[in-house]
């Protein structure tokens, strides 16, 4: 499967740093070489439509700005290109579904992807949900962990722990909406996260993946 | 809140990173990743391992009028003209106006005369009067190339004696499936020349919208002599040693002079 890693990093950091220099050429390389992984992400976390593109298009409009801050590293810690571009790529999806979040009620009637939804906004966050089921976004954290090879390390800790991960990652979920998706009290899904990002930390370091 | 003890601080990178870090404390977040350091390595640690889950989720194509959007709010006005009509003429002018008086003028005075001097090199043939005056081509090579209907897809085109080729997609590019064999590589559209009486090579990657630079080892002159056709395949990298993937594009590669 082509995935959102595959792109060589040594390239791309030459072409960053050109479209930092204001060559527009290069920048519309680095949009050649990482589109389809960077909108992978967003329609991940938004569903295919109108919003995935608004914020695949902010987000390289923001990296066309922003190049010249692109660091590839900070205090040490090698910064991988793609890694960045990932970053800049969901903090706008994140952005976009928490201005979603904030619309009224009526509003989310009008959201495609949202289609069919007609209770409150819990509701509306299920009918969301089921279009991104929770198993998929339990399969792709355990894709990945088997990639970066800690799926025995990260499998020590309980489903519900890795599920509520998995939800607020991949779907950009916030507490709330992972406690309602998972029919969970608050409280549980916020240490089953912490402890679960905390689990992340401590595979990768074991593996020598990342510090 | 106090922000002073570190595992306080690698949770709320992490939250922060991960998304669930919301509202007042999300803002209050970024304001302290704007002025610490050491919070800004905490971020992006947590961008690097959170962004290493990123490598199970599928591709996605978009559609094209996503890049024309990006395009028109990105491409910088023509810097071109500016530069012909200011040219290093212009840095001294405006360079004049920083220092005035008497440096001033003497700069400006440099500029006349340097002006002049660039005169006779500027026009010593009919050909660049030609060129300059926009009724003939610079020497360069071309190729359009068309997809099996014929509509014309890619623009490609190297100054005679340059070092650089320009490809401009003219049309709009849909990627075809990735055959089976390919299955698992991000799809990369790649330009080939096809020698009339050898192995085809790799000119560069053609963009899905808008245009590229791609540089090249040599000078078109010597890469392109012998060049009667340019290809487009889908390949599986940016620089395979054959072409291996379907031929998308074909056309003839013409010398323009």
């Amino acid at each position: 499967m082509a995935t959102a890693t595959d792109v060589p990093s040594a390239n791309l950091q030459a072409l960053i740093r050109a479209a930092a220099g204001g060559d527009h050429a290069a920048f519309a390389q680095i949009y050649q070489r990482t589109h389809v992984h960077l909108f992978g992400v967003a329609v991940r976390m938004l569903g295919q439509g109108q919003a995935a593109e608004d914020v695949l298009q902010e987000a390289y409009v923001s990296i066309w700005k922003n190049a010249g801050s692109y660091r590839s590293e900070v205090g040490g810690q090698p910064i991988q290109p793609m890694t960045w571009l990932i970053a800049i790529v969901r903090n706008k999806a994140l952005d976009a579904l928490r201005a979603r979040a904030r619309r009224p009620e009526s509003a989310w009637n009008d959201t495609t992807e949202l289609a069919g939804s007609d209770g409150d906004g819990r509701d509306a966050m299920g009918a969301a949900s089921a279009l991104a089921p929770a198993p998929s976004a339990m399969h792709l954290l355990e894709q990945a962990t088997q990639a970066l090879r800690i799926e025995g390390c990260m499998n020590a800790l309980d489903g519900s722990y890795r599920q509520s991960l998995a939800l607020a990652y991949y779907q950009g979920l916030s507490h709330s909406e992972v406690a309602a998706q998972m029919g969970a009290p608050l409280g549980s899904v916020k240490a089953w996260i912490r402890r679960g990002l905390e689990r992340l930390k401590s595979c990768l370091a074991a593996q020598g993946v990342g510090a | 809140m106090r922000y002073t003890h570190p595992a306080l601080l690698d949770h709320l990178a992490s939250a922060y990173v991960l998304g669930t870090l919301g509202g007042g404390a999300r803002r209050r977040f970024e304001r302290l990743l704007r002025d610490r350091s050491d919070v800004q390595l905490l971020v992006a640690q947590w961008e690097g391992r959170l962004g290493m889950l990123a490598r199970s989720v599928p591709v996605q194509q978009p559609p094209q009028r996503v890049w024309a959007a990006i395009e028109a709010r990105t491409r910088p006005r023509d810097v071109k003209d500016a530069a012909l009509q200011g040219g290093w003429a212009g840095v001294l002018w405006r360079r004049h106006g920083v220092l005035q008086g008497l440096a001033g003028v003497v700069l400006g005075v440099v500029a006349t005369v340097a002006l002049v001097a660039a005169v006779p090199t500027l026009f010593v043939s009919s050909d660049q009067v030609a060129l300059r005056a926009g009724d003939k081509l610079p020497q360069a090579y071309v190729g359009l190339l068309t997809d099996g209907a014929g509509n014309g897809k890619v623009l490609v085109s190297s100054l005679r004696h340059g070092r650089t080729l320009t490809v401009k997609v003219i049309g709009p590019i849909t990627l075809p499936a990735m055959p089976a064999t390919m299955a698992g590589a991000a799809p990369q559209l790649v330009l080939w020349a096809v020698p009339a009486d050898g192995a085809p090579f790799v000119l560069g990657t053609v963009p899905v919208a808008g245009s590229a630079v791609s540089v090249l080892p040599d000078t078109s002159e010597k890469l392109l002599l012998k060049v009667s056709k340019l290809m487009v395949t889908l390949e599986a990298s940016v620089a395979p040693q054959v072409p291996g993937g379907t031929v998308l594009f074909t056309g003839n590669c013409a010398k323009l002079w």
